[in-house]
């Protein structure tokens, strides 16, 4: 079908593609997975007003996904555990590679960029044994597997970069979980969570776990400051332990603090934070619970501060004046002083996580 | 392909409506419930003011218990306002947190039960329901002694309060907001599906609670079966709280949905006759090779009721359980 007028149009694209930018992509904010109303998946580009930027359709459910740092482009992963990472064309949401897994691994959800944008880290499991790799792409050369790490942990979730940095840190969430439809838990009586900071040559930098009476609190996911400050997300798998902490923050060379709310709000979370994120200006970070319909925010010391109720939110992100969320109600709202707004409701239902593209 | 989402968001808008009745759901199912649990506490707390006696307020505070288990799965709203929910019913108490609480206070004679306000920062643990069930049930506590009373005095006095303070806010408030879902202005459901799928995902979760945690924690596993983990064993109320809870599931349905419901009315008329035919109000059959089956089988018409609501009320209101509310990871 292809004429001489679309082909050089084409041709020209092709050509200019390693000079665009996230400007011209129309500058989405955020990047969102969602479940459509006749059941199918599909990833959405959010603009700061929640409109959606554009929508590509994903072959099974996905997660979270990782902007590169320059480039309009962001790698959405499949949830855990996935076999699928699509490379994206953030302008106009076409897949341009498909990442290819080595056999007997399976992505666990979550990814993150070099600095230079040119190595793809990925939050992978071994899936004969459960034990946590960190799998290097090569972004220069069609996301070429260019080789893994151990991630010194069972059950790896989220991973990210350091800001202004190329080390990077990984939760390992201690769960060993089963390739069935159920993910049916393994180690639940042993499981030992970590938190483990990595160069970008994979030496271990710094590992950090818990008391052993917190063994049970997964640490899933993350959220950075600019300043180094790394703010991490438990779940509890102790049944009914409504009062544990949720909240971990940590600088490296430091002890981490874990940080909970006053008993009474503390229980609404019901042991589960589902995704976190700092605010626009750094000073505040947010948890959400979608089981108990609740975001909690506590500044960066640790102090909790507030407790916004919406039901379903799982989604979390920073926004110009506090915090963006998304929900499983389709809701898009925008969190300020203290409440909540409606920005957009989509008919989707927003999947776990919120990603903020870097721009 | 670019009008797709709109055609959906149409399509939805006409599906559900006709059959939903969200006024009659908040008039005569939540606003009369809270209200119950309101008088009831408040008679419970005003019988406790007269005598500590554990015989004359084991009535009070059943008829309390009886009206907490209408509306116990509605967990949205005032009643979860600074943790109510939590505090009328701390349960399950997996580490013995209610007699530590319980008898760390009578232990230090602690001054904050002569102080309503204070009484406020005592740990959920030792206030609510559930700490009463061991103040005027269990042989470690003695109600009538002169400390102890002034606690349970303090505790009916607290419910009471809250009790009161979330029917009030029903009243006052929250049964508009919610009656007016998706209205301009309304903050807390953005759209008139938003306030049904409030109440679906609180029918389903109330369920799923009662087959669980009512029934699922005393069964336990065949080889470990956990009669000493039934919910208010004390007090003999487990498996009246679980047929409480089905009554009020399907009360809850049946106020809701304005249409015919074969499947669901069958299969919440199958669960509540199977509990009626258990002669063991705690549940200690689990322990027994072959009564266990019974209690199995409760369970399972108890999620056979979650399976019947889940493909026959859902599809009639035109939602669907909360996407990560019920999932994890």
């Amino acid at each position: 079908m292809a004429t001489r007028r679309t082909f050089l149009t084409s041709l020209l694209a092709a050509s200019a593609l390693p000079t665009l930018t996230w400007a011209d992509a129309g500058n989405p904010r955020y990047l969102a997975a969602a479940r459509e109303p006749d059941g199918s998946y599909a990833l959405f580009g959010l603009g700061t007003s929640g409109q959606d930027t554009f929508r590509v359709p994903l072959p099974a459910r996905g997660h979270a996904a990782a902007g590169h740092p320059h480039k309009p482009l962001a790698v959405a992963f499949a949830r855990r555990p996935g076999t699928y990472a699509l490379v994206i064309d953030c302008a106009d949401g076409h897949v341009l590679h498909e990442l290819s897994l080595p056999e007997g691994r399976r992505f666990n959800g979550h990814g993150a960029f070099s600095a230079a944008g040119d190595v793809l880290y990925t939050s992978e499991i071994d899936a004969a044994s459960g034990q946590g790799v960190i799998g290097l792409w090569d972004a220069t050369r069609a996301y070429r597997r260019t080789g893994e790490w151990a991630s010194q942990g069972i059950g790896p979730h989220e991973i990210a970069r350091l800001p202004g940095s190329d080390d990077l840190v990984i939760a390992n969430g201690g769960i060993r979980t089963a390739l069935d439809d159920e993910r049916t838990k393994l180690n639940l009586d042993t499981m030992m969570p970590n938190l483990s900071y990595f160069s970008a040559s994979g030496e271990l930098l710094e590992q950090i776990t818990l008391a052993p009476e917190l063994h049970q609190n997964s640490i899933r996911h993350l959220a950075l400051q600019s300043d180094g400050l790394v703010a991490f997300a438990m779940q509890t798998q102790e049944a009914g332990d409504v009062f544990t902490p949720l909240l971990g923050l940590h600088r490296r060379g430091s002890a981490p603090i874990l940080a909970s709310a006053p008993e009474p709000q503390q229980m609404r979370m019901q042991g589960y934070a589902g995704s976190i994120a700092f605010s626009g200006n750094g000073a505040q970070v947010a948890l959400t619970s979608p089981h108990g319909g609740v975001l909690s925010v506590f500044d960066s010391n640790g102090t909790f501060q507030e407790m916004i109720s919406r039901a379903d939110v799982s989604g979390v992100g920073p926004a110009q004046s506090g915090f963006m969320t998304t929900d499983g109600l389709g809701g898009l709202c925008s969190v300020a002083d203290g409440a909540l707004s409606r920005l957009n409701t989509a008919p989707r239902a927003w999947d776990n996580h919120l990603v903020t593209l870097p721009v | 392909m670019k009008h797709f989402p709109a055609l959906i968001a149409a399509l939805a808008l006409t599906a559900s409506p006709a059959l939903a009745d969200l006024a009659h759901a908040v008039d005569d199912y939540i606003l009369p419930g809270y209200a119950a649990f309101a008088d009831t506490t408040a008679a419970l707390s005003d019988a406790a003011a007269d005598s500590c006696e554990p015989d004359t307020l084991k009535s009070d505070w059943n008829a309390a218990f009886d009206a907490w288990m209408g509306v116990s799965h509605l967990r949205f709203g005032p009643v979860e306002d600074e943790g109510r929910s939590v505090i009328i019913a701390f349960w399950p108490d997996a580490k013995g947190m209610t007699p530590k609480g319980l008898s760390r206070l009578i232990a230090d004679e602690d001054p904050i039960v002569k102080d309503p306000k204070a009484f406020k920062d005592v740990s959920v643990a030792a206030r609510g329901l559930f700490a009463l069930e061991f103040l005027l049930y269990d042989d470690q506590f003695d109600a009538t002694a002169p400390y102890t009373c002034d606690l349970v005095r303090a505790v009916t006095a607290d419910l009471a309060d809250i009790a009161g303070k979330v029917s009030d806010a029903w009243k006052d408030g929250y049964a508009e907001t919610l009656r007016t879902a998706g209205a301009p202005g309304n903050t807390t459901y953005l759209t008139r599906e938003e306030g049904l799928q409030v109440l679906y995902t609180n029918l389903v979760a109330g369920l799923e609670f009662t087959a669980n945690e009512r029934l699922g924690r005393p069964l336990g596993t065949f080889d470990s079966p956990r009669p000493n983990r039934a919910e208010a064993r004390r007090s003999e109320r487990s498996l009246r709280n679980v047929t409480l809870s089905i009554n009020a599931l399907q009360n809850l349905t049946d106020t809701l949905v304005d249409a015919p419901l074969p499947a669901t009315d069958a299969a919440f008329a199958a669960a509540a006759s199977t509990a009626a035919e258990l002669n063991d109000p705690t549940f200690d059959m689990v322990s027994d090779v072959s009564d266990r089956l019974k209690v199995e089988i409760l369970q399972q018409k108890v999620k056979a009721a979650e399976v019947a609501v889940l493909s026959e009320v859902g599809p009639a209101l035109g939602v669907s359980k909360g996407f990560n509310a019920g999932d994890g990871d």
